[in-house]
């Protein structure tokens, strides 16, 4: 559910300010927004102030410094969050630059270095490859220098032409003779599949006309570094090769040299980033803020049940020198900012809800929602002992190792564990374990409901999935009913109510017509789906007889789309089965390397594929009838975070 | 297994397969547009997940139709 929410104003003497701003930033529990109307003109914005500016512009400096630092520092060494509060004005930000000063300087050059040395491995082997396949080519020439080819008035290119046609090399020897006669010597050799290596040797009288002539002509020339330019052809590329052996190394080494640069400043850095955000993020409060003359104005939002208790705080800390005011937003106020709630088991599903979008406020919350069917589904579609023991294991792993480095990851690994759970009672329910491998070992059907795979089980198998979406769209179609009676949004309920009651009668239809409802049963079912239908009609206006049936037929497909639960589990199923068939087919060994492999392929897929899958039948199937985006996500003044890592909620830690 | 089992078969794997020919060519598209999206704005990554998913209704209901041939006759 969304935490309601309560409008606070706040007002106090001007001479309190700083201490409001900080204590309030300490408590971190006020989503501050813009004070008073556009409209009230007693109220004035806070005055210009170019050294309060000037201090702002010199924290953000420091803290894109920081970021830049703390960036160097392995995850595995990265300090934790530290706590700070700060009045503004108390932090010397020159001093703090002038601080880390010393040890950027050296860290810029160590980076400097391993970025020459990674970029350096990129580009040799774009040298080396071209003219080691040259060298055989030009023997009498390899060994000559730079310094001995100009004795013997020579000059050499190596070029790289791309290779449009086979004609580029003789077009090119044509121009060359036009321009030097036969004072020239152009041997060619192909590199890969798209360009052509070669090597021009010519007078040295004739370099402008050469070199003109390959810049008229678009010839990459291929100028070797520095460095190798005085060597011989074949020196230079020994040297290279040379090279080329050693850069791992030298990267590698590169690299511990800047972590063990950055490693022992790394929480100093931590707690001055802490320092300077905080104060960096008072000062742009004081954009929100309004004046009197002698008054401050702020306003904000906190949850409403933690109100009273907030406000006593907060008056015991300014020795009641502010005035706080308390009022409750109007029923549809998009100001209201989000913030989710939920029982404990339903908490990890929130970042699935917030994936797709915040809820708006005062909205439907559906992380309950999928607390229920998401895992479900997934079960639906492993439904296997043995890969729902192996998931169970991996969930429960990664929820331990994300714990505190990535929330995000640990509530997913928590889906994860929902999920395999059902699996286990799924695969129990199909008698699977590893595909057929359980049948196999006992001897017989061991399935408590029925053995998926089984020929017999494919009719019930579908009619499962889409009794599933049958509950899950019309659960979202009266929780949609339900939302726009509480926004008073007669057309969209009626809209809705029409689409249910279609769907009833459809339903009710097929159960008579499959005998499975009393034949009675037929009239009624027919007159709700034509009052459905009209009421659906009408609300379309002009368009109606047009969008009234897309509109139906749309909600008919959402639930065949729930057939994918029935699809996918049955692919994972045969997956299986046939790995174990190709696992027995040739010698023990190849078939445990086999078995092995088609499993490990089908146990990732039903990792991933199953919950991709279940989202979307969430997202598109289910929340499309009533799920409201777009909401303004609830950040306290003052919450915690560091780089790098996030930190726990505000309310988390309050409630 | 008589001549019709066989075009019964045959048909259903053609309902299958054509259905997930049509849905791999709009994921295609929609996944690099996806992709691209995301490179920009990494908080459309729900989104983009959403609109990727979409085309594969194609295939669900070729796999309905698959079944159905199956079941049905």
């Amino acid at each position: 559910m969304l935490t309601p929410m309560t409008r606070v104003r706040m007002i106090g003497p001007k001479s309190a300010l700083v201490q409001a701003i900080e204590e309030l930033h300490t408590l971190g529990i006020v989503h501050l927004d813009v004070a008073g109307a556009a409209s009230d003109s007693a109220l004035d914005s806070v005055p210009e102030d170019h050294r309060r500016d000037r201090h702002r512009d010199e924290l953000s400096l420091l803290l894109v410094e920081l970021d830049a630092l703390l960036s160097l520092v392995p995850a595995t060494d990265r300090p934790a969050a530290v706590a700070g509060d700060h009045v503004p004005g108390s932090i010397d930000a020159s001093a703090m630059r002038a601080a880390i000063a010393p040890t950027v300087h050296e860290v810029e050059e160590r980076v400097r270095e391993l970025e020459e040395l990674e970029a350096e491995a990129v580009v040799l082997p774009r040298y080396v490859q071209p003219l080691r396949q040259l060298l055989p080519l030009v023997p009498w020439l390899a060994d000559l220098s730079d310094r001995e080819l100009a004795l013997l008035r020579l000059d050499t290119a190596a070029l790289v032409l791309n290779l449009d046609d086979d004609t580029v090399v003789s077009l090119l020897r044509a121009e060359l003779e036009v321009e030097l006669g036969e004072r020239f010597e152009l041997v060619a050799t192909p590199v890969d599949e798209s360009t052509v290596g070669c090597v021009l040797v010519f007078p040295h009288d004739a370099g402008d006309s050469v070199h003109g002539l390959l810049g008229r002509e678009h010839v990459r020339h291929v100028a070797l570094p520095t460095r190798y330019s005085q060597l011989s052809l074949r020196g230079a590329v020994e040297a290279m090769e040379e090279r080329e052996r050693l850069l791992p190394a030298a990267i590698q080494g590169a690299e511990e040299a800047v972590r063990e640069l950055v490693v022992p400043h790394a929480a100093e850095w931590q707690l001055y980033r802490t320092a300077a955000a905080a104060e960096l993020e008072q000062l742009e409060a004081i954009g929100l803020l309004r004046m009197t003359d002698r008054a401050y104005v702020m306003e904000g939002w906190w949850p409403r049940s933690q109100g009273g208790t907030l406000r006593e705080e907060l008056d015991r800390r300014l020795d009641g020198q502010v005035a706080i005011e308390e009022s409750k937003p109007a029923r549809v106020d998009s100001r209201v900012p989000v913030l989710l709630h939920n029982v404990r088991l339903a908490r990890p599903f929130e970042a699935l809800v917030e994936f797709l979008d915040v809820p708006r406020s005062a909205s439907l919350d559906p992380s309950l929602v999928m607390c229920l069917f998401l895992p479900l589904m997934f079960g639906i579609m492993v439904g296997d002992v043995g890969y729902g023991v192996i998931l169970l294991f991996l969930g429960l792993y990664a929820r331990r190792r994300f714990a505190r480095s990535a929330p995000v990851l640990r509530d997913i690994s928590f889906v994860l564990v929902f999920g395999a759970a059902w699996s286990l009672v799924f695969g129990v329910l199909f008698g699977e374990f590893f595909g057929d491998v359980g049948k196999r070992i006992v001897g017989y059907d061991w399935a408590v409901w029925m053995y998926r795979p089984g020929a017999e089980a494919l009719e019930p198998l579908l009619l499962f999935a889409i009794a599933i979406g049958i509950v899950h769209v019309v659960l979202g179609i009266v929780l949609g009913m339900w939302q726009a009676a509480r926004f008073r949004e007669p057309r969209t309920l009626l809209d809705r109510l029409g689409t249910l009651l279609v769907l009833i009668g459809l339903f009710t239809v097929a159960g008579v017509a499959a005998d499975q409802l009393p034949e009675g049963a037929m009239t009624p079912a027919v007159a709700l789906a034509v009052v459905g239908l009209v009421l659906v009609l009408s609300l379309h206006g002009a368009m109606g007889l047009v969008m009234g049936p897309l509109e139906l037929l749309g909600t008919l497909g959402n639930i065949l789309s729930y057939l994918r639960l029935a699809a996918v589990g049955l692919a994972s199923a045969y997956l299986a089965i046939v790995a174990n068939e190709l696992a027995l087919a040739g010698p023990i060994w190849l078939g445990i390397i086999v078995g092995t492999f088609f499993h490990t392929l089908n146990l990732a897929l039903a990792g991933f594929s199953p919950m991709v899958q279940a989202l979307r039948l969430h997202y598109v199937e289910c929340f499309s009838k009533f799920f409201e985006g777009g909401g303004t996500p609830f950040h306290p003044f003052g919450e915690r975070q560091t780089m790098g890592a996030e930190t726990p909620r505000a309310v988390e830690q309050s409630t | 297994m008589d001549i019709g089992t066989g075009l019964v078969a045959i048909g259903a794997g053609l309902a299958v397969g054509l259905a997930a020919l049509g849905s791999g060519l709009a994921q295609a598209r929609i996944g690099a547009a996806a992709i691209g999206a995301i490179a920009e704005k990494p908080e459309l990554t729900g989104r983009a997940i959403l609109l990727v998913a979409i085309p594969e209704t194609l295939v669900i209901l070729g796999f309905a139709v698959a079944a159905m041939t199956i079941v049905l006759l």
